[in-house]
């Protein structure tokens, strides 16, 4: 069976730990993509938080290393203190380079460097959130004809993100964490 | 014209004028620094050939901006204490230790080595050398003076390190032995005790000969790398080979692998690479 999409990829900030973890929970343990977060993390807070989303996640979370091929299956999460980019080749790439939207790794790199590989083979997530990264991105993946997913404002810790997404562009859904969950599963 | 392809012949255009070949850099990175050159010097692709031509002072600049010059004191501290398990303890008993910062940056990194050196009494038969392409970079690391708020954080985020995960017994540092913590002017300077120790060079890892005779120990190239393409990774781990006692050991970022025919020739401990002593026949 040829699959239709290539990636998910997730981006989130403030209260995005849970919704992250009830996904990766729920997610069909033969989901057939790879998926991609992009989280923020408290800068004191470095270490700990891939540990702690593989505890409850039917699939494994690694941390890419530079130039890793990104592989179905797997979930990877943006290391902390670096950008997380997708390469023209498909692999992954870091960098260091300065924070964007007072963010590294900022979500917007992500998601836009997605949508310029997988373009419309992809799917876009922006989940709750304080501030304005990851807007930009999902823009880029709806120009890009990708899908995009935004949490419902409503059900979010903090609704700045997905709102300042809202106002940017027109997501193909915008859902619960279940409503996710579900859209995502029906693609395994 | 695609702008990756703009990009790429403007490469080539600097590569005539300077001496320097961003060539081998990687694509989506290269074309993100020249981007944003664009931008915050708000001018077209043709202006910036045309000023690239004429004007070496810009071309300087255009250097500075295309290179990322990130670092920090005690970035990821952990590394510290894996560094005394894999390498500083064995290096305990020799007479001389050669330690090399490639891509330093403004030297923080360089900074917070000195100073495990001193604790672990290391220091004096020590050399450290740091590099970097960026002549802004080297003139700060020289004057060995920071932005003190920023850097008051890692700082913090050390010494709790520290308190959880000691090197040989050392759980906490003072730092006012090292630094002046001037709060009016919001610098954090360093002292001679360890201002006074590295050499400082201005170089190109990509382009120049190694300006130096010595072997080394030690190899810090922390998030260097990750903006070249595989080829240009090779080539440098060619090089570090070769400017390597055998058993010396290369030190990259966290999340930076080796590939290619020079990953055989060094074993992973911890977080470092090791220099295999194997044989290895020239041709």
């Amino acid at each position: 069976m040829k699959l239709k999409y290539k990636a998910v990829v997730i981006g989130g900030s403030a209260g995005s730990f849970s919704v992250v973890s009830k996904i990766l929970s729920k997610i069909d343990p033969k989901f057939p993509l790879p998926i991609i977060l992009c989280l923020h993390r408290l800068k004191h807070v470095r270490s700990g938080l891939v540990e702690g989303i593989n505890l409850k996640s039917n699939l494994s979370v690694v941390e890419p290393n530079d130039k890793e091929k990104i592989v179905a299956g797997k979930v990877y999460l943006a290391p902390s203190n670096y950008h997380l980019f997708i390469e023209f080749d498909g692999s992954f790439s870091l960098s260091t380079e300065e924070p964007l939207n007072h963010s590294r790794p900022s979500i917007d790199h992500t998601l836009s460097s997605s949508s310029y590989f997988f373009r419309e083979k992809m799917i876009g997530v922006l989940l709750t959130g304080a501030n304005k990264d990851g807007a930009k991105g999902m823009k880029d993946i709806a120009d890009k004809k990708g899908i995009t997913l935004v949490q419902d404002p409503d059900t979010c810790d903090v609704d700045t993100m997905p709102k300042m997404a809202l106002r940017m562009m027109t997501p193909t859904k915008v859902l619960s964490p279940d409503g996710i969950i579900d859209y995502l599963n029906q693609l395994a | 014209m695609d702008e990756g392809k703009a990009f790429r012949e403007y490469l080539n255009e600097l590569k005539k004028h300077t001496p320097y070949d961003f060539s081998e850099y990687s694509d989506s990175s290269i074309n993100r620094r020249l981007q944003k050159i664009l931008k915050d010097y708000d001018i077209s692709m043709d202006q910036l050939h045309e000023r690239t031509k004429s004007d070496q002072e810009f071309v300087e600049k255009v250097v500075e901006e295309i290179t990322v010059n990130t670092t920090e004191l005690f970035r990821d501290p952990d590394i510290w204490t894996s560094l005394y398990d894999n390498i500083y303890s064995s290096l305990k008993n020799k007479k001389t230790i050669n330690i090399w910062h490639a891509g330093c940056s403004s030297g923080m990194e360089v900074y917070s080595n000195l100073i495990i050196l001193n604790e672990l009494g290391l220091l004096e038969r020590t050399k450290v050398f740091g590099t970097d392409i960026n002549a802004r970079m080297i003139k700060q690391a020289k004057s060995g003076k920071f932005a003190l708020q920023f850097n008051k954080i890692q700082l913090d985020a050390f010494k709790a390190s520290l308190k959880k995960r000691p090197i040989q017994g050392i759980s906490s540092i003072d730092f006012d032995k090292y630094f002046i913590f001037n709060k009016s002017e919001d610098t954090l300077e360093a002292k001679d005790i360890i201002r006074k120790v590295p050499w400082f060079v201005k170089h190109d890892l990509v382009n120049e000969e190694i300006p130096f005779y010595n072997r080394f120990d030690l190899i810090f190239c922390r998030n260097v790398l990750i903006y070249f393409n595989s080829s240009l990774q090779s080539k440098i781990f060619k090089l570090f080979h070769d400017q390597m006692f055998a058993g010396g050991c290369l030190l990259l970022g966290n999340h930076e692998g080796m590939s290619g025919f020079y990953k055989t020739k060094f074993s992973k401990s911890g977080p470092v690479f090791l220099k295999n002593n194997s044989f290895h026949f020239k041709y």
